[in-house]
């Protein structure tokens, strides 16, 4: 039995937006689950169903093997949930919202203290613990919400962009934190995220969502070698950018072309190789080379492959 | 076999009721330090009412006599009361949260969402009855003297509150209705009809016309009776009684709204 199992799941809002277009997952027991996709593409909404906060417009889901509709507050006991904007209590310091959450999971007298002084060392906020929410500076929130998201030992943890907005140190930390709960605890990781990085680096396998349809599942590697090519890119004048696509158009070894503002992405079986061609036919086509790079495909070409635009650079989604 | 099902689910039921009581005591508890923690969003709930009361008793006491109220302190006192648990920004504490996303930190918690909305009325209430006993023992000590004596106070207060309470179920529906804090404040539009339409001012029999058979029908003029009950007449429990059944319809309509709209935002 998988951890996470999504059969046709879908969600309409009443604007007639359809957020989630029928989505099937699995997610097994142990692993991180990296699910990708720019603003807008369902990666929230998707979340919000599976964590009980959102009811699906039709299909099902089962997180540790519970209905999120029939059987919602059990999926609640075991899940833990940091969502995109870190959900704190300004008033409140850092401990007393990690007992409030403990209690409110049914811990109770000293097992809550107990346990939220230890969420406060496990994120590097013992000496904060007393200071108000308010008060703490973006990358300490975002560890206190993931602090409260683990206070009653979750199977399965469900993190939203849970560096988004953050400085590179910040994200390195929680980076850190997510793949030691992971190794350590055996917590199954459910990550929605749009940075390429953060899921090439932190995921077992990743999800690719697009327009609310998943577009690609597989792990990093798996998704890379799917492409089956390297990756030549271009560099003309936005002016030349039609003749140079007609002109590389009887490339040899080429498997697709995609023109975009700066010049035009190949995709060429032998990327070396196809180099030196590539600047012939563009030289006899009289076309005025600005820059020729060539690299291995990464998790933003595969993106770009699959759904026609790059997600690198994309602001925060979201949802309807 | 069926004893044992029939005690099982009478165990899990009991849980559950018990779950939901401990998990909406501890949401009380977090509103009520954090309304301590901003004095400022409270303080003028006792201030204005207050300073109602002081006004109306020094300026009017001669003028209520001509209508034979002869505890005119008395008489104002409820309304007073009802000013202090009626002012205040029932809901604004949820719009706070759900802007800033704690509600759904505790949507993903075990705890009954019913729970939720209780927590948020349990926390108005205690606030509300503080409220409610401090302009009370001021107003006493600007003379004010109980027809039932002390051991009127509570109860007293007690009414005030259940309405203030019952009335912020409007506040907190609007908030998980909207999530904004424009409509919430302007769900307190329904304290004007609802507190002017009574006999704020006047008792029932120097009132006539339409306003008199208007007066019949707003819930809030038995719950003022009953106050004045408490203040004015000594123990009358016709009067108190119609004031409990009043607070019990209204509260059974709001929280029913409030739920209702805790419902609709899961949707």
């Amino acid at each position: 039995m998988g951890a996470i199992e999504v059969n046709g799941l879908r969600k309409a809002f009443p604007n007639g937006v359809e957020a989630v277009a029928g989505i099937d997952l699995s997610v097994e027991p142990g692993e991180i689950f990296g699910f990708l996709g720019p603003n807008g593409a369902g990666k929230s909404t998707t979340t919000r169903m599976l964590t009980t906060l959102l009811r699906p417009t039709s299909g099902s889901a089962r997180v540790a093997g519970l209905d999120i509709l029939k059987q919602s507050a059990q999926v609640r006991r075991v899940i833990g949930v940091a969502l995109q904007d870190a959900g704190l209590d300004y008033l409140a310091t850092g401990r007393e919202l990690l007992e409030i959450q403990a209690r409110l999971h049914g811990l109770s007298g000293r097992t809550v203290r107990a346990r939220a002084e230890q969420m406060l060392d496990l994120v590097g906020l013992k000496d904060a613990g007393e200071r108000r929410v308010g008060t703490y500076s973006g990358g300490m929130r975002r560890r206190l919400d993931l602090a409260s998201a683990l206070i009653h030992d979750p199977q399965i943890l469900f993190l939203d962009e849970p560096t988004a907005g953050l400085d590179p140190a910040s994200r390195q930390s929680i980076w850190d934190e997510v793949g030691r709960m992971n190794r350590e605890r055996g917590i199954t990781v459910f990550l929605t995220t749009q940075y390429l990085e953060e899921a090439d680096r932190l995921a077992d396998r990743i999800a690719i969502i697009d327009r609310g349809t998943i577009v690609a599942e597989g792990s990093p590697e798996e998704l890379k070698a799917g492409l089956g090519s390297d990756i030549v890119t271009v560099g003309v004048p936005a002016d030349q950018i039609e003749r140079a696509e007609k002109g590389l158009a009887k490339l040899e070894g080429l498997k697709e072309i995609q023109v975009h503002a700066e010049g035009l992405t190949l995709f060429v079986q032998d990327g070396s190789g196809a180099v030196a061609r590539v600047v012939r036919l563009l030289d006899t086509a009289k076309i005025d080379v600005g820059s020729v790079t060539v690299s291995s495909p990464t998790l933003d070409e595969v993106f770009l492959h699959l759904t026609g635009s790059r997600l690198e650079g994309q602001t925060e989604e979201v949802a309807p | 076999m069926t004893t044992i099902s029939a005690r099982a689910e009478r165990q899990i039921e009991w849980n559950s009721v018990r779950e939901l009581t401990r998990s909406a005591l501890w949401l009380a508890q977090r509103q009520v330090r954090n309304t301590l923690r901003v004095p400022a969003e409270f303080i003028p709930s006792i201030i204005f009412p207050l300073f109602f009361y002081i006004v109306q008793t020094s300026s009017l006491s001669k003028l209520a006599a001509f209508g034979h109220i002869t505890n005119y302190k008395g008489f104002v006192l409820p309304v007073a009361l009802l000013f202090a648990v009626t002012n205040e920004g029932a809901g604004q504490g949820m719009v706070q949260d759900i802007e800033r996303g704690y509600f759904d930190k505790l949507l993903v918690t075990p705890a009954s969402r019913v729970s939720i909305v209780l927590g948020a009325m349990g926390g108005n209430f205690a606030r509300i009855a503080f409220q409610g006993l401090l302009v009370t023992v001021l107003a006493m000590a600007f003379g004010l003297h109980f027809a039932t004596g002390l051991l009127g106070v509570v109860p007293m207060v007690l009414i005030g509150s259940l309405w203030g309470i019952a009335f912020s179920g409007i506040g907190i529906g609007v908030a998980l209705r909207t999530g904004s804090g424009q409509a919430t404040q302007g769900a307190q539009f329904f304290a004007f009809p609802l507190m002017l339409l009574t006999t704020t001012f006047a008792p029932r029999g120097f009132l006539s016309g339409w306003f008199d058979k208007a007066i019949a029908y707003n819930p809030v003029t038995y719950i003022l009776e009953a106050m004045r009950a408490f203040s004015t007449k000594g123990w009358v429990f016709g009067d108190i009684a119609k004031g409990l059944i009043a607070v019990a319809i209204l509260a059974t309509i709001t929280v029913s709204f409030a739920l209702s709209s805790m419902r609709h935002r899961l949707r």
